[in-house]
């Protein structure tokens, strides 16, 4: 049994807190990823349920045993590493058994453990290379048949894939899933690659400033994000933000105004509020009015545009000015949005686009915590190709 | 390179140029086209050669002179006879010193005790510069200081040193037999230099004092590259720390012992002047080595086709600890 639990764990050093009061359960058998910016205290977690820090507070439960002052060699867990760290005075063969040898098993124990490994990653035949004679890929495969070949209850991943070119990356990323679906042990797995967490993980766990900020799977962190943080680090490109004023009518800011009845999201006029769209939830009006429940139109113009070949993204400025603040993205005036490549778009072209209201969410600007994630108030309450928010709102 | 060697190159060099010129003016033929090129790479490579030649004669000539020479010299002399105040003669060359070497017990012993300091020196002093570098990489308090600390008397000359240790070393006033006797460990108490069962064991201690500060600090360099991770991989994989040292840490750190190693034996050989102000030329034979007696037969007893025949042997020793090192740095592509 795998499972894996962090109660109130906190590490402190000095006079800085890398984690803070931190609460995860994760059962067994699950992929998890740790997923936020460096220094968010993503790897000291890991640290933690590995036993190579040793938390201030708060105690660390494995397979329903609590290690938290265990060494990380009594606790059941195996770790791969960034720079990978194999031993490079010995072969593929001594740096995979190491781990078995200390533990005096038999040799033709030790043996048919390398060799099932070695199968596994797909290694046969390279046990006596020395670490500088294979390729990046190769390397990380043994590192992780090190890791397999224990057997242990929970592997712990450190950024595996962060020294391998992008197209390995992919690889090597599909190959892991399919690891996890054979052996089906816990992994935790730490990254900074949200793209990575979204495609691999049965749950991830967004982490900022020491503080767990959401756990879920990743569609639901996509779709629900529990704040402002979670919004703006899950999805590539990064959702847009509009920071505005509830009113009597909906939303107002500076530059756009989305109308819905306060009253039924649980805001009032007055309340500060952050508006959150992704750029492929914004339509341009025309195309716009094929969706069940779109906003009323708001104009703006086209400035940058970035043909990706799947798609075309689009960046609209909602006054004649650019004015970028990239350390509060949301007090620009830039929208972002996805078109399909088809689109015909130039530069510094008016343009007018509508939202989703199925996907605008709400944010509470002070807290950042998140209070609506539609603006309909039931799925089956519209369906006119209405401008205004006022008849959705029943 | 050798000067007669560089003064040829250069007139043939100078030769090169003029069929060159001749050359050009005639036909375009293959061949002599191939001899074109070929020549134009020399008149270039030659070109450098004379411009850069203000750089590296002197220095060339000297060494040539002051070491290869000097060498090449102390070899001649010790095939020849001479001894006393008169002038070597060449006229009859012969290995009659080598062979007077080897019959002589004297020189036996000097071979074996300089062995066994090369060793013991080279051996203790790796162990206790590895424990204390491990020590010192702990992200101890005052790292800085203690580095200096222990770096420090390698700074000293070694005839000051010396002084200190005969001194300390003392029967009655030395601080190592006070410091014994106030810990009530009299009987712990020796004659540290002037027994013969104690002598060579207080000298290797005394150099080890020196030289482990400069091991600990090439091998701090060495485990500072050594990434944390493998730390940790040792770790989750169950190693306890002796076993991480072992296993793990000190095998990755063999370039730093390799060259610590060869500085250090190297040293060993040419150990003169701490013995020499310890014990003048007569050290007696429990820590006579062949630099002293090296010393003793030229300077003290006029012997100098002897004194030479010893110190090409120490040659030889130096060239074997310090040969198979450069070769396989040079391998490697290092040099």
């Amino acid at each position: 049994m795998g499972d894996v639990k962090l109660e109130n764990v906190t590490k402190r050093y000095e006079d800085v807190t890398a984690v803070d009061n931190m609460n995860i359960q994760i059962h067994d058998g699950e992929f998890v990823c740790l997923v936020g910016p460096s220094g968010c205290g993503k790897s000291t977690t890991m640290e933690m349920v590995a036993g190579l820090t040793m938390p201030t507070e708060g105690t660390v439960h494995i397979a329903g045993r609590e290690v938290t002052n265990l060494p990380p060699k009594d606790r059941g867990v195996a770790m791969v590493f960034q720079n990978i760290a194999l031993f490079p005075h010995m072969d593929v063969y001594d740096n995979i058994s190491f781990g078995l040898r200390l533990r005096n098993f038999e040799k033709d124990e030790i043996d048919r453990r390398v060799d099932k490994a070695a199968e596994v990653v797909q290694l046969e035949g390279m046990l006596d290379r020395m670490p500088d004679e294979m390729s990046g890929g190769q390397r990380q495969r043994v590192a992780i048949a090190r890791a397999i070949v224990r057997q242990p209850d929970v592997f712990l991943m450190d950024e595996p894939l962060a020294n391998l070119d992008a197209k390995l990356r992919v690889h090597m990323r599909t190959e892991l899933q399919r690891l996890h679906k054979d052996l089906e042990t816990t992994v935790i797995y730490v990254t900074h690659d949200q793209a990575e967490a979204m495609t691999m993980s049965d749950r991830i766990a967004i982490i900022d400033g020491g503080q767990l900020q959401q756990i879920d799977p990743p569609l639901e962190c996509y779709n629900q994000p529990a704040n402002l943080f979670v919004a703006g680090f899950i999805g590539s490109p990064s959702m847009n933000f509009v920071e505005g004023e509830v009113t009597e009518n909906g939303f107002t800011s500076e530059y756009m105004d989305v109308e819905f009845d306060p009253s039924n999201y649980g805001v009032s006029a007055g309340d500060k509020v952050t508006l959150g769209v992704r750029p492929e939830d914004i339509y341009p009006a025309e195309s716009g009015r094929s969706i069940s429940s779109p906003t009323g139109e708001i104009r703006t113009k086209t400035d940058v545009i970035e043909p990706m070949g799947d798609e075309i993204f689009i960046y609209l400025l909602l006054s004649e000015e650019v004015e970028t603040d990239l350390e509060d993205p949301a007090a620009s005036n830039q929208l972002l949005i996805s078109v399909p490549p088809d689109s015909d778009v130039e530069e510094d072209q008016d343009m007018s686009v509508v939202l989703d209201r199925n996907k605008i969410h709400l944010f509470d600007t002070e807290s950042g915590q998140a209070i609506e994630h539609s603006l309909v108030a039931s799925p089956a309450a519209s369906g006119a190709s209405g401008t205004s928010g006022a008849e959705s709102d029943d | 390179m050798n000067p007669m060697d560089l003064v040829s190159r250069l007139v043939r060099s100078a030769d090169d140029e003029a069929h060159e010129d001749a050359d050009v003016r005639t036909d375009g033929g293959t061949a002599t086209s191939e001899r074109q090129g070929s020549g134009r790479g020399f008149l270039a490579s030659n070109r450098n050669l004379v411009e850069s030649l203000p750089f590296w004669l002197p220095p060339a000539l000297l060494v040539g002179l002051f070491v290869y020479g000097a060498i090449g010299w102390n070899v001649l002399i010790s095939l020849t006879d001479w001894e006393g105040l008169g002038s070597p003669e060449y006229g009859s060359l012969d290995l009659s010193m080598y062979a007077q070497l080897l019959g002589d017990d004297t020189f036996i012993i000097a071979f074996r005790n300089t062995l066994v300091l090369l060793i013991a020196f080279t051996v203790v002093s790796l162990a206790v510069g590895l424990v204390v570098a491990i020590l010192v990489d702990q992200r101890i308090r005052f790292e800085n200081t203690f580095r200096t600390v222990y770096l420090l008397p390698m700074s000293l000359s070694f005839v000051v040193t010396a002084i200190f240790w005969s001194w300390m070393y003392n029967f009655e006033i030395g601080m190592i037999n006070q410091l014994l006797r106030l810990a009530g460990l009299d009987f712990l108490t020796q004659q540290w230099i002037s027994d013969p069962q104690w002598k060579m064991a207080a000298i290797i201690f005394a150099l080890m004092w020196q030289f482990s500060g400069y091991c600990m600090v090439v091998y701090l360099a060495g485990l500072r590259a050594i990434p944390t991770e493998q730390y940790e991989a040792a770790r989750t994989d169950g190693a306890s720390t002796l076993r991480m040292y072992w296993r793990i840490i000190v095998p990755q750190l063999r370039a730093s012992t390799t060259s610590a190693a060869v500085v250090l034996m190297v040293f060993a050989l040419k150990a003169f002047d701490f013995l020499y102000v310890l014990f003048g030329d007569t050290p007696g034979p429990s820590v006579d080595i062949l630099s002293v007696m090296m010393f003793r037969e030229a300077f003290s007893t006029t012997n100098w086709a002897y004194g030479s025949a010893i110190a090409t042997v120490l040659f030889l020793m130096a060239l074997s600890v310090i040969g198979p090192y450069l070769l396989t740095q040079y391998r490697r592509g290092d040099l």
